[in-house]
């Protein structure tokens, strides 16, 4: 009967020991997370990681004889929100070969931030695709990553007076770029109405 | 002190049972005599000799050491009166308890009926079978099993409750008897709950507003941890499941602690990990679906008659990685992905989760007090704090290399909210019992990265009584609740370079009745009239941007009204000997339910041009019901069917809601073998489940048709084997059997790609004793 009633003050023992380190586990695992932002002051949008808000093509002629031509396409504040600002018409000469390049900017930070430079760093993610609507253009890359183009510069063959489309868009295929327009997200599409005159 | 002399006198008589060569043994569950749940930690005992022995948390108990004899045995819950039974011992003898189980006395009991007054709207529960068959995935995905509740996905790891059609805002769920507060608006937010803290899963059809608060629309979801270990000792339960697909991985291992020398403390800590690689479809992986998942929770209990305290927290920690293919640029992708035969990405199988993906944390502290207030009353107070944080990566990082070393995510919120409440409920005095409370909730939210919904602080007050009628003999139980609710929010967002700050309230007020007939021990009849309303969301007001998964551009309406809902259910409960049924039928109006309307004029961004969607106004006419029918052709085999059938109707348009489940069928066959002595509950059973197409759809709503309909075939089977007074568990299951190809309505990626193939689990239960006070268990 002793060694019974020992045993059981043992083990009362140890209970409440396991029973308290519970409780000390308990209130150690405890501590509260916190948000350290002010609901009062929002994050400025402008804080906001990356966004292209400008597509401009330059347009220079290759036999230096027509006047250089630019188009832009300006959404300042982004997706969604306010709309486009700037849309501009394509004008190009007819029967003339320019040389384009595309310039893509942040304009949501000041100074605007040079997008096109990071696309040209990572040239082997990054492919533009020009489709125009009709035949009175044809488009050619003209620069490349190593192994397949990029689109940053490209060749325009203009042909007849007539009106259409063209559309620009610029895929980032990170690894799965093929050389072709199918793979990976658009960062950009844009259809500039284009004449040519 | 009536324990530890229980304690004292068994240990003392234990030498002479030990000598007795007396080896027969008595097992059984104890039961609920009204809604046939197992009661845990009930107590089975003889007077003479006084010995007892406690049932486990399953409400299994083993009498052991018994002599060939007649014995009158008690059976006995905490605050139950005891039943008698006299048995006559020859063998080993199987024999089940049914204590009449006093819900109002019971001090510590925070199971559904407890902390949900609305009785008049079903309670259905996840059966023991389903939350086993269920265990390792997420909490929506779980939930399915209970007929009329669906999920809304977005991909394999990402799955919401959907009950009759409602959803996100318009369900509320409550983890451990606290609203959850998470970003529940996003389609691709699912909550944030792990499935293995749950005692008890339970769902609440139908407008069930008074107590929790005025927006439960849809109805309520009941996630309830067991109750704390009321045996003295230490111990706890092992949980291990393996998924075939996606070779994901889950433990969960739960400790419980009750003093001996201190019968009132109580405590318990949980945790589960689990980890899932690429999942796969009949025919291809899906890049980046892997996932990861770390939780754990504590709880502290001082429980005595009079008055106690109770502690909890719990942390839910997840990565999830979302299906590459399904992040696009624009309008123009989509297409093509939805085109393809396959995703345009492909992969192998990894457990790296890459961008894009999402972490979440949710942080949950609770206290709650009681104390007895006479004979007839008691006073509850409770005090909670949730912090959510989510945390959103996109597809590619910035492509400024500084940028894209701060590796942040594109969007971030955190959300933290503050709920107290204070509520006096009182036993039935003349016929009545009920409940009064007061409750009141702070809330802020705030964001960093991309612009999707503002800053926000919340205030919100409410006031309820419910009290139902039921004289002792009478069949008939009446009940009514009304509530009263206002809700203040201020909004701090940047428009044209300054801070504005617009405030909305809302004041309503929403009402229940609802009556039980119980026409005898095998039928009962409930209908419910409710009403219900939800101010619009901070998302519905004031969301502004591009959903990269939808394609689309979501635009809030800062002038959107309250949105009002009026429910009426009915449901006839039938358990014969061999037939039993369950059928819910529901009605639910909804005045000025906010939906997204799509916008002639797409928004032309860098981007391409987008549809996109305003924030409307229609009423709604949700109606449908949920037929479960069991028959026993044997003793052993049984056949069960299900169906679920929703309309839901825009009356002011004149056409279908967009985004509401089809209608879906199960019909199963279970064989369950008689128990022998090595093997308990052993079962197996083979389902099919067919999903009807959805033609209830709006014309031109969506940019692909709705995917076909769908059968599958599932299979499952369980043993238990009995150890020492625990059982282990053990169980396979099989979803998708047939690797059938196919695509659901309810899944966001639907444009994207299949479902998921076969999905084979193995799960193991393993309950275990660390420690027991020599005295209790007689072995």
């Amino acid at each position: 009967m002793k060694t019974k009633t020992n045993m059981k003050t043992k083990t009362k023992t140890n209970m409440r020991a396991i029973s308290f380190l519970g409780l000390a586990c308990i209130v150690a695992l405890s501590s509260c997370k916190k948000d350290d932002d002010l609901v009062t002051v929002p994050q400025p949008i402008a804080n906001e990681a990356e966004v292209i808000t400008t597509v401009t093509l330059q347009f220079t002629d290759a036999a230096g004889v027509q006047p250089s031509v630019t188009a832009t396409f300006r959404d300042p504040d982004g997706d969604g929100g306010l709309n486009y600002d700037v849309f501009d018409t394509i004008r190009l000469q007819n029967n003339t070969i320019y040389n384009a390049s595309i310039l893509l900017l942040n304009e949501t930070v000041s100074p605007a931030d040079t997008i096109s430079n990071e696309v040209l760093a990572e040239d082997d993610e990054h492919f533009f695709c020009f489709t125009p609507s009709f035949a009175n253009v044809s488009i050619i890359r003209t620069d490349t990553d190593g192994t397949y183009e990029v689109g940053l510069q490209s060749q325009w063959t203009v042909g007849n007076v007539g009106n259409g489309t063209t559309q620009i868009v610029l895929k980032h295929q990170p690894g799965i770029k093929d050389g072709t327009c199918a793979p990976g997200e658009t960062d950009i599409d844009v259809t500039f109405v284009t004449e040519i005159q | 002190m009536k324990f530890i002399v229980f304690l004292i006198v068994t240990l003392s008589i234990f030498p002479l049972i030990a000598q007795d060569s007396c080896s027969y043994q008595l097992s059984g569950y104890v039961i609920d005599e009204h809604d046939r749940l197992p009661l845990s930690d009930s107590k089975v005992y003889i007077i003479k000799p006084r010995r007892g022995v406690f049932a486990d948390s399953s409400g299994y108990f083993v009498f052991p050491e018994l002599c060939s004899g007649t014995y009158e045995f008690y059976c006995k819950h905490v605050g139950c009166d005891a039943v008698k039974k006299t048995i006559t011992i020859r063998g080993n003898t199987k024999q089940n308890f049914y204590p009449e189980h006093h819900v109002d006395f019971d001090v510590v009991n925070v199971l559904a009926k407890k902390t949900i007054n609305e009785i008049s709207l079903g309670t259905r529960k996840l059966s023991e079978k389903d939350k086993n068959e269920t265990k390792g995935l997420s909490l929506g995905e779980g939930l399915t099993r209970i007929n009329g509740v669906r999920k809304l996905s977005t991909g394999n790891n990402i799955s919401k409750p959907v009950i009759h059609g409602l959803h996100s805002n318009r369900i509320l769920i409550l983890n451990n008897g606290v609203r959850q507060e998470g970003q529940q608006w996003g389609n691709e937010h699912a909550p944030e709950i792990d499935p293995f803290i749950a005692g008890e899963l339970a769902v609440v059809k139908g407008a069930n507003s008074i107590r929790y608060g005025p927006d439960a629309i849809g109805g309520v979801v009941l996630v309830n941890p067991k109750e704390l270990r009321k045996t003295p000792g230490i111990g706890g339960e092992l949980n291990l499941v393996g998924l075939s697909n996606g070779l994901q991985g889950n433990a969960s291992a739960t400790l419980d602690g009750n003093s001996s020398k201190f019968p009132a403390i109580r405590w318990r800590l949980q945790g589960t990990v689990k980890r899932g690689g690429n999942a796969k479809t009949p025919d291809y992986y899906l890049k980046n679906t892997g996932s990861k998942e770390y939780n754990f929770s504590s709880a502290f209990g001082y429980n005595k008659l009079k008055y106690g305290i109770d502690f909890f927290y719990s942390q839910f920690n997840t990565d999830i990685g979302i299906f590459s293919a399904a992040h696009i640029g624009n309008l123009t992708d989509l297409q093509q992905a939805f085109e393809a035969e396959e995703p345009l990405e492909s992969a192998g199988f990894t457990y790296d989760i890459d961008r894009p993906r999402q972490h979440i944390e949710h942080e949950l502290f609770k206290t709650k007090g009681y104390l007895r207030t006479g004979k007839k009353g008691k006073i509850v107070l409770t005090y909670a704090r949730q912090y959510n944080k989510r945390l959103e990566y996109d597809k590619h990082a910035p492509l400024n290399d500084s940028l894209a070393n701060l590796n942040l995510p594109a969007l971030q919120f955190e959300l933290t909210t503050h709920a107290a409440e204070i509520l006096w409920e009182h036993i039935r005095i003349n016929s009545f019992k009920g409940s009064l409370g007061i409750n009141g909730t702070y809330q802020e939210n705030t964001y960093e990265g991309r612009f999707f919904i503002p800053n926000f602080q919340k205030i919100g007050a409410g006031i309820f009584w419910i009290e139902s009628w039921k004289p002792k003999s009478s069949k008939l139980e009446i009940e009514s609740g009304v509530r009263f609710d206002n809700i203040y929010q201020r909004i701090y967002m940047w428009q044209y370079g300054a801070i504005v700050s617009p405030a909305q309230n809302y004041m309503n007020m929403s009402s229940t009745l609802g009556a039980i007939y119980k026409v005898n021990k095998q039928l009962i009849l409930r209908s419910n009239l409710g009403t219900a309303w939800r101010p619009p969301n901070i998302n519905e007001l004031y969301s502004n941007g591009l959903h990269h998964g939808a394609a689309s551009i979501e635009i809030g309406d800062s002038t959107l009204v309250t949105e009002k809902a009026v429910n009426v259910s009915a449901s006839i409960e039938y358990s014969g000997k061999r037939l039993s049924l369950v059928l819910d039928a529901y009605y639910n109006v909804i005045n000025d339910f906010i939906y997204l309307k799509p916008t002639l004029v797409p928004t032309v961004t860098i981007k391409g041009a987008f549809p996109t969607f305003v924030n409307d106004q229609v009423n709604a006419h949700l109606r449908g019901l949920d037929l479960t029918l069991s028959y026993a052709l044997t003793k052993e085999l049984k056949v069960i069917s299900k169906a679920s059938i929703l309309h839901a109707f825009n009356q002011t348009t004149r056409q279908y809601l967009v985004m509401m489940p089809s209608d879906r069928f199960e019909n199963s066959l279970e064989y369950n073998f008689k128990d022998g002595k090595k093997v308990e509950n052993a079962y197996v059973s083979l389902s099919v489940t067919s999903v009807l197409k959805q033609s209830r759809v709006p014309e031109n709503s969506d940019y692909a048709n709705p995917p076909e309909g769908y059968t599958v075939l599932n299979f499952a089977a369980g043993i238990d084997i009995p150890l020492k007074g625990n059982r282990i568990s053990l169980g396979i299951s099989a979803n998708n059997l047939l690797n059938t190809r196919y695509r659901d309505y309810m899944n966001r990626f639907r444009y994207f790609a299949d479902e998921m193939g076969r999905n084979i689990s193995v799960r193991a239960t393993i309950p275990f004793t660390l420690f027991t006070p020599k005295s209790i268990h007689n072995e």
